[in-house]
C-alpha cells in the first residue's frame, strides 16, 4: 500500500488569512510569523548564530521554496527572554548554557571527524557529525560535560517546533486547521469541507 | 463582581482555580461564605485572547521551570498543569471517563499500592452531579462500570477519522468500544448562573484552549457560576506564604500581584495548586509535613501513544481528540501487572504531533520532511492506566531558583515493573489495532501523563498528609483539594474526578462548620 500524493498545493494558508474563515486573533499572530524576517542575533553571538542557522538547514532542509522559515531566530528569542517550556532534563544545564555548550561540541566533533569547522564540511559530512551527536558517539570533551543525546532531543524538537508553526510549513503538510470560524462538519474519513486542500 | 479589602477576614481563600479550586469555590460561596480565589495567571477572554495556534497558546501551560529526573522524566509546560483562570483544564483534552470501584480498591485487590479512605459510593453523586452541570456529552447506557443513575447530559460527540479508525480495528480484534465521554457540548446548553454555552465546533484545539466555550474548563463553567454567588477572583495573583498565628493555624496568604506583595487575612485555606505546585509550596514554607509525606507517592499514568499512517484522508485536527473509547483493558484477563488500562483514539495538533515525533522517533532531514508529509494521514491511540507509588519517585526542593527566587522542583519519576509491563500489554494490543485497521509505519511514543500524589489523603497521620475529607492533620483550618491527595492514580483521567473530591471536600465542610455553629 503506498499514500496518496501529500503535496499540497503552495499558497493554501497565506490565502485563507486574508479571509473571514480565520478569527482575528489567529490571523494576527500567523500574519505576524509570516512577516518576520530573519533577524540579528540578540543571544547568539553572529558566529554561533551562523553555525546554529547552518545546523537547522540540515535538520530541516529548505530547498524547495524560494522563501527560508527562519527556525534559529525562533530559539535565540526565546533564550534571550530567558524562557523556559516549563521543565526541563534535571542532567542538562540551564537551557541557554546547554545550547552554547552543544554548539561548541558540534564544533568541536567536526574538527575531530574531518579536521574542518562544521561549516566548511560538505551536506553529507554534516551529517555525518549530527548523527554522531544523536547516537552519542560523536568525538570531543564537550560531551563529557553534556549528555549528547538529550542535547540533540531537545534542539531538534525546538527547532520543530518552531518551523511546523510556520504558515509555510503548515503549507507544505497540508494543514489548515486555523481556518475554523465556520466550524467544522465533515470530520470522518476522506470527508473534507472545500476549504481543505486537496493533495497535489 | 465581589471586592474583598485584604485587611477584611474572609472566611476562606482558594489557591488555584482549575478542577480541585473552582468547584469547591462555587460551594462556599453559593453557601454564602466569603470567599476570594487566588490564581497565578490571568483571567482570559477566550473568543478574543486564544488564536488557532499552538505556539501562541502555550501561555496556558504552567511554563516555570520544573527539573525532571529519574529513570523516565515528566514532561511538563504542554504536558502538565495550566496557568490561568480556570487552571490546566484550560488545556485539558477534556476526557471525562469515571474511574471504575475496584479503582479506590488497588490495594486490597492486588496487596500493593493504596485503597481510598472511602469508597466509590461517595463520589458516585458528584460524579452524576458534575456531568449534569457541565454538560458531559457521552453515550447512554455507557459499557462499563456500575449502571448509572441518570443518562449522560448530552448525547455523544462525533466520531473523527482517528476514532473511526480505532472503531474498525477493535472491531476485527474483537475489542468492544463506544464513543467517549467528552466535557464538551454536543448541542447548546444552559446552566443558571453560568448562562448559554454553543455546540463543540470540532476545532480539535482543545489541548490549546477553547474559543467558543463548548468545553467544560472551569472559567466558562464553575468560575462564572461562583462569581455569580458572590466569590471573588483575584487573577495574577502567586501565593508565596502561609502566615499561622500563635496558635498554629493559618492566619493570611501572601502573594505576589503586579510585583507588589499582598496579604489576605482569612479562617480558612482550601489548597488547590495541583501535584506539583501545592506539594512545592508546603515544602517551601514547612508547613504540614509531620508525616513527612508532603511530596512523595508521585505518581503518573502510563500513557504510552501509538500512531500510524492510513490511506484515507484522516485530517488529525477536527473533532473532539479523544473520540472514542475501551474499557475492555480495565482488567484484563491473566494480566501480569497491577490495575488497568484504558484505550482512547487521538487527533492530534500537528506541531504537537510533530514535536513528538522529533523526541521519539528522531527524525530529521529528509525522512522528518517525509513523515511529516503524512500528517493529514496520521491517527492514534493512547492509552491511560494505574501508576503505584514507589519510594524512588518524589518532588524535592532544588537548590536552583526560579525567577521568582523560589527553588525549583526537582522530580524523580521511574517506570516500575508493574508500569512496565502493562506497557508491554498496551503496546501489543495498540500495535494489532492497528495493524488490523490498515495502519502502515506504525510507531510508538512512550510516555507518562497527568502527574498525581504528593499529598496523600488517608485514615493514618503518619502516612497521609490530610485526611479522607481533605483536611491537614497537622494544621486545622488547612484544606487540599487537587490530584495531590490521590491515594491511588486510577486507571482514568483525573479531572472528573479532581472535580467530584472538592465538590465533597466543600460538602464535608460545610456540614462540619454548620454543626459546630449550632
Amino acid at each position: 500500500m503506498t499514500l496518496k500524493s501529500t503535496t499540497y498545493p503552495e499558497g493554501t494558508v497565506r490565502a485563507l488569512l486574508s479571509t473571514n474563515l480565520v478569527t482575528e486573533a489567529t490571523r494576527q499572530v500567523l500574519t505576524q510569523r509570516l512577516t518576520t524576517p530573519r533577524q540579528q542575533p540578540k543571544f547568539f553571538s553572529n558566529d554561533e548564530f551562523a553555525l546554529l542557522e547552518t545546523i537547522c538547514d540540515r535538520l530541516i532542509p529548505q530547498t524547495d521554496r524560494p522563501e527560508h522559515v527562519p527556525i534559529a531566530n525562533g530559539i535565540d528569542h526565546r533564550l534571550a527572554e530567558n524562557k523556559s517550556n516549563g521543565w526541563r532534563y534535571d542532567i542538562m544545564p540551564a537551557d541557554g548554557d546547554a545550547f552554547k555548550l552543544g554548539l561548541q561540541g558540534i564544533e568541536e566533533s567536526a574538527l575531530a571527524l574531518f579536521q574542518r569547522p562544521f561549516q566548511q564540511l560538505s551536506g553529507a559530512q554534516q551529517d555525518e557529525v549530527l548523527r554522531a551527536v544523536q547516537g552519542k558517539n560523536a568525538p570531543g570533551k564537550t560531551w563529557d560535560q553534556l549528555p549528547a543525546d538529550r542535547f540533540f532531543e531537545e534542539l531538534l524538537a525546538e527547532a520543530v517546533e518552531n518551523y511546523y508553526s510556520h504558515p509555510l510549513a503548515q503549507e507544505e503538510i497540508g494543514y489548515v486547521g486555523m481556518a475554523d470560524v465556520p466550524t467544522w462538519q465533515r470530520i470522518g474519513l476522506d470527508q473534507l469541507e472545500d476549504r481543505e486542500p486537496r493533495p497535489l | 463582581m465581589q471586592h474583598y479589602p485584604t485587611n477584611e477576614t474572609v472566611d476562606a481563600v482558594v489557591i488555584g482555580t482549575g478542577a480541585g479550586g473552582a468547584p469547591l469555590l462555587a460551594r462556599l460561596a453559593r453557601a454564602g461564605l466569603k470567599v476570594v480565589a487566588l490564581e497565578a495567571g490571568r483571567h482570559w477572554n477566550p473568543a478574543r485572547d486564544f488564536s488557532t495556534d499552538e505556539r501562541a497558546q502555550d501561555k496556558l501551560f504552567w511554563n516555570d521551570e520544573r527539573l525532571s529526573a529519574g529513570n523516565d522524566p515528566l514532561a511538563f509546560g504542554a504536558n502538565n498543569s495550566g496557568v490561568g483562570v480556570g487552571g490546566s483544564t484550560l488545556h485539558y483534552t477534556a476526557y471525562t471517563p469515571r474511574a471504575q470501584p475496584d479503582d479506590l480498591r488497588i490495594r486490597s485487590e492486588f496487596g500493593v499500592g493504596e485503597d481510598w479512605p472511602f469508597g466509590f459510593d461517595q463520589i458516585e453523586p458528584y460524579y452524576d452531579e458534575i456531568e449534569q452541570f457541565l454538560g458531559i456529552s457521552g453515550p447512554s447506557p455507557y459499557p462499563w462500570g456500575p449502571a448509572r443513575q441518570r443518562a449522560y447530559a448530552l448525547g455523544p460527540l462525533p466520531i473523527n477519522g482517528a476514532g473511526q479508525l480505532m472503531e474498525r480495528g477493535c472491531k476485527k480484534m474483537g475489542i468492544r468500544t463506544s464513543p467517549a465521554a467528552n466535557a464538551a457540548l454536543s448541542a447548546g446548553y444552559y446552566q443558571e448562573g453560568v448562562g448559554h454555552r454553543p455546540a463543540c465546533a470540532n476545532r480539535g484545539f482543545c489541548q490549546a484552549g477553547c474559543t467558543t466555550g463548548a468545553k467544560a474548563s472551569m472559567d466558562v463553567t464553575f468560575i462564572p457560576l461562583a462569581i455569580h454567588h458572590g466569590a471573588e477572583i483575584r487573577p495574577e495573583s502567586f501565593v508565596t506564604q502561609l502566615v499561622r498565628n500563635s496558635s498554629g493555624t493559618i492566619a493570611e496568604v501572601v502573594y505576589v500581584r503586579n510585583g507588589q506583595e499582598e496579604r489576605q487575612r482569612c479562617r480558612y485555606v482550601f489548597l488547590c495548586a495541583g501535584t506539583i505546585e501545592t506539594a512545592r509550596l508546603l515544602l517551601i514554607n514547612g508547613l504540614a509535613n509531620s508525616s513527612g509525606q508532603v511530596g512523595r507517592n508521585l505518581m503518573a499514568h502510563t500513557a504510552l501513544q501509538i500512531w500510524g499512517e492510513f490511506e484515507e484522508d484522516v485530517r488529525p485536527y477536527k473533532g473532539i481528540p479523544g473520540a472514542l473509547i475501551s474499557e475492555d483493558t480495565h482488567r484484563p484477563a491473566g494480566a501480569d501487572f497491577v490495575g488497568g488500562y484504558l484505550l482512547q483514539s487521538i487527533g492530534v495538533m500537528p506541531v504537537t504531533y510533530l514535536s513528538q515525533m522529533a523526541r521519539g522517533r528522531g527524525l530529521w532531514g529528509q525522512n522528518l520532511k517525509r513523515a511529516a508529509s503524512a500528517y493529514n494521514h496520521v491517527a492514534g491511540i493512547n492509552i491511560l492506566g494505574d501508576c503505584l507509588p514507589y519510594e524512588h519517585n518524589f518532588l524535592e526542593l532544588s537548590d536552583e531558583k526560579d525567577v521568582r527566587g523560589l527553588p525549583k522542583p526537582r522530580v524523580y519519576f521511574s517506570n516500575g515493573e508493574s508500569e512496565a509491563r502493562m506497557t508491554a500489554h498496551a503496546d501489543q494490543i495498540m500495535r494489532g489495532i492497528w495493524a488490523a485497521a490498515g495502519a502502515r509505519n506504525v510507531w510508538a511514543f512512550p510516555r507518562n501523563a497527568h502527574v498525581i500524589g504528593t499529598c496523600r489523603m488517608g485514615n493514618n497521620p503518619e502516612m497521609a498528609v490530610v485526611n479522607a475529607e481533605g483536611q491537614s492533620f497537622d494544621i486545622p483550618n488547612l484544606f487540599i483539594s487537587d490530584n495531590s491527595t490521590f491515594p491511588s492514580a486510577l486507571s482514568v483521567n483525573p479531572a472528573l474526578t479532581i472535580m467530584a473530591l472538592s465538590l465533597r471536600t466543600a460538602d464535608r465542610f460545610l456540614d462540619r462548620k454548620k454543626r459546630l455553629e449550632v
